[in-house]
């Protein structure tokens, strides 16, 4: 079961007499608690999507469903959504932290009871309590973040959308916000993560849907993906310099074979090779081997530049 | 829940109040402006009409006290619409308005309980403007129960000029210019006594918005009239033909902006 089922969305824009395909043909699903990292440069369509999925740009073709209910057709669809929007505040900031939950859980059909009540809890689960009768604008960024994301939260909404969470949050903040992410899937909510740090993105989400000039050009499990890009090289760090101690002949040996020395490291391609070379190098200490693996910032490079 | 929509409108009163209360110099500002501007243009009018054509007398008095009735109904309006579009404005840009077309209310619903909310705090405002004008001119004006039904319907005029804007807010972002000419426009047809006119400027006059409801309390209030039920009559079908015209406007931009993808990026 998918609570979010976006399929063949597009949108054109026309501006300045010119006709700008903003979204081609963007199919998404994400299932209950899990974590879908949206991802592409700016200008790839990312928040025109949300904004469709969110029903607040309407998509001239596809059709958007949360959890079986169209938000363009039945504003019902809306009780099953939470976002965090990209660049803004999302939040009153006159009003306190508890306020604003309790005002926007009214919002979104709640009654002020079980607003009060679910922005209580949340924020004793936020560990914003002591901050519930202070301003939004005398808190930190990243506390008024933890509350926008909280107010996302008042109504219970099996799917949230976070439009670059941690966007402008200082380390500590950037954390707080990353273990809340994977609390809140933990809880059952399927998340749709847009984010420039792909490192975030990399930790945290189960599956990547990369995006680039309006269409999806990967969509995969995160590890896959990044497995896929990784290559079957090694590194072989020693404990003391190669010159110091290998002898010359060995070093010429390993040289004649393609392998690549500086400093204490060997850089070795193909499982077999490594076998060879552990072998030339014995009984030389070594400190570790290590396969070279991808990381989600140059999977996302190599496709992007390349598409 | 019970009742949504009470719990809506009850919601939008805490917000309201609770955002005044905690930052009242923003209001007590606003009320001294409203007072302040009407003392210079009572005392520049006194100075340049001279004591001949002074504002004492019954036909001074009678002429002081509509020009405060036509001067706080206009402030009123103003009121209502800048207050209307500069939220829209703000909230735009602050991201909030997003947040309320993501409620499952209808955001034409979510604004006309925001209405009836800010409009308490509205009538608060122009009534402690007015108590001050009066004791500072030592005007006198009835305050009928009738008063009601012509208020009633200048508000609803009101409110559908503001919706209206409020609609132009979502297409084109930025109206405060556009806004300014409106509200002194507003400001001239309002403050003057357009119901004494004859003929045809008559009927022009009544079909422009609000202003029959306007006449309608200057008699109550300023001239010691009864209420005219005729009168009443066009003033409710002016009411209702621009109020629903606000919110046909406004529905109609929201689809507009949606489809262009302008509820964002200001």
């Amino acid at each position: 079961m998918k609570i979010l089922q976006a399929q063949g969305l597009g949108k054109t824009y026309r501006r300045g007499g010119q006709v700008v395909e903003a979204v081609r043909q963007v199919d998404l699903a994400i299932a209950p608690g899990e974590i879908l990292a949206f991802l592409g440069p700016n200008g790839a369509g990312k928040t025109t999507t949300i904004k469709m999925i969110a029903g607040l740009i309407r998509p001239d073709r596809g059709t958007v469903a949360i959890a079986d209910q169209n938000p363009h057709r039945d504003p019902h669809a809306l009780r099953q959504l939470g976002a965090v929007l990209e660049g803004n505040r999302n939040l009153y900031w006159r009003l306190t932290p508890l306020e604003n939950l309790e005002y926007f859980g009214v919002l979104r059909g709640l009654s002020r009871t079980e607003a009060r009540r679910s922005g209580r809890e949340l924020l004793e689960r936020f560990e914003l309590s002591h901050k519930r009768d202070a301003a939004v604008q005398n808190l930190s960024r990243g506390m008024q973040q933890k509350v926008a994301i909280a107010v996302a939260l008042v109504h219970h909404p099996k799917l949230l959308l976070l439009d670059e969470p941690t966007l402008g949050l200082d380390v500590e903040a950037t954390q707080t916000v990353k273990g809340l992410v994977q609390e809140i899937a933990a809880s059952g909510c399927a998340i749709l993560l847009t984010t420039h740090q792909l490192d975030i993105a990399e930790a945290l989400s189960d599956r990547v849907a990369i995006i680039r000039a309006g269409a999806v050009i990967a969509e995969q499990p995160t590890q896959e993906l990044v497995r896929q890009f990784s290559g079957a090289s090694y590194q072989i760090e020693l404990e003391g310099n190669l010159e110091e101690l290998l002898e010359a002949g060995v070093r010429s040996r390993l040289e004649s074979q393609g392998i690549v020395m500086q400093g204490n490291r060997l850089f070795v391609r193909g499982a077999e090779a490594l076998y060879e070379v552990l072998e030339l190098l014995r009984p030389a200490p070594i400190f570790q081997v290590k396969k070279d693996a991808a990381d989600l910032t140059e999977v996302f490079l190599k496709l992007v530049q390349e598409s | 829940m019970k009742f949504p929509l009470l719990e809506l409108f009850l919601a939008e009163l805490r917000r309201t109040w609770i955002q005044f209360i905690r930052y009242p110099s923003e209001a007590i500002v606003g009320i001294f402006i409203i007072v302040i501007t009407f003392y210079f243009l009572f005392a520049g009018a006194s100075y340049i009409a001279g004591p001949d054509a002074g504002l004492s007398g019954a036909s001074g008095s009678e002429r002081l006290e509509v020009l405060v009735v036509g001067y706080i109904i206009s402030i009123l309006v103003i009121s209502v619409l800048s207050t209307t579009s500069n939220s829209l404005e703000q909230e735009a840009s602050t991201g909030t308005l997003e947040q309320i077309f993501l409620s499952p209310f209808r955001s034409l619903t979510v604004f006309i309980m925001r209405a009836f909310a800010s409009l308490s705090l509205r009538l608060v405002i122009v009534g402690i403007s007015l108590t001050a004008i009066l004791l500072i001119t030592g005007t006198q004006l009835r305050f009928p129960l009738a008063l009601v039904m012509p208020l009633g319907t200048l508000l609803m005029s009101a409110y559908g000029m503001a919706f209206a804007v409020a609609g132009l807010v979502l297409v084109v972002k930025r109206v405060s210019q556009v806004l300014g000419a409106v509200q002194f426009g507003l400001f001239l047809l309002l403050g003057s006594p357009v119901e004494t006119m004859e003929g045809w400027g008559r009927a022009i006059a009544f079909c422009a918005p609000m202003v029959p409801s306007a006449g309608l309390l200057r008699d109550l209030m300023a001239r010691e009239l009864p209420l005219n039920w005729g009168l009443y009559g066009i003033a409710l079908a002016n009411a209702l033909f621009y109020l629903g015209l606000g919110f046909l406007l406004f529905a109609r931009s929201e689809r507009i902006a949606k489809q262009r993808g302008l509820l964002s990026g200001y």
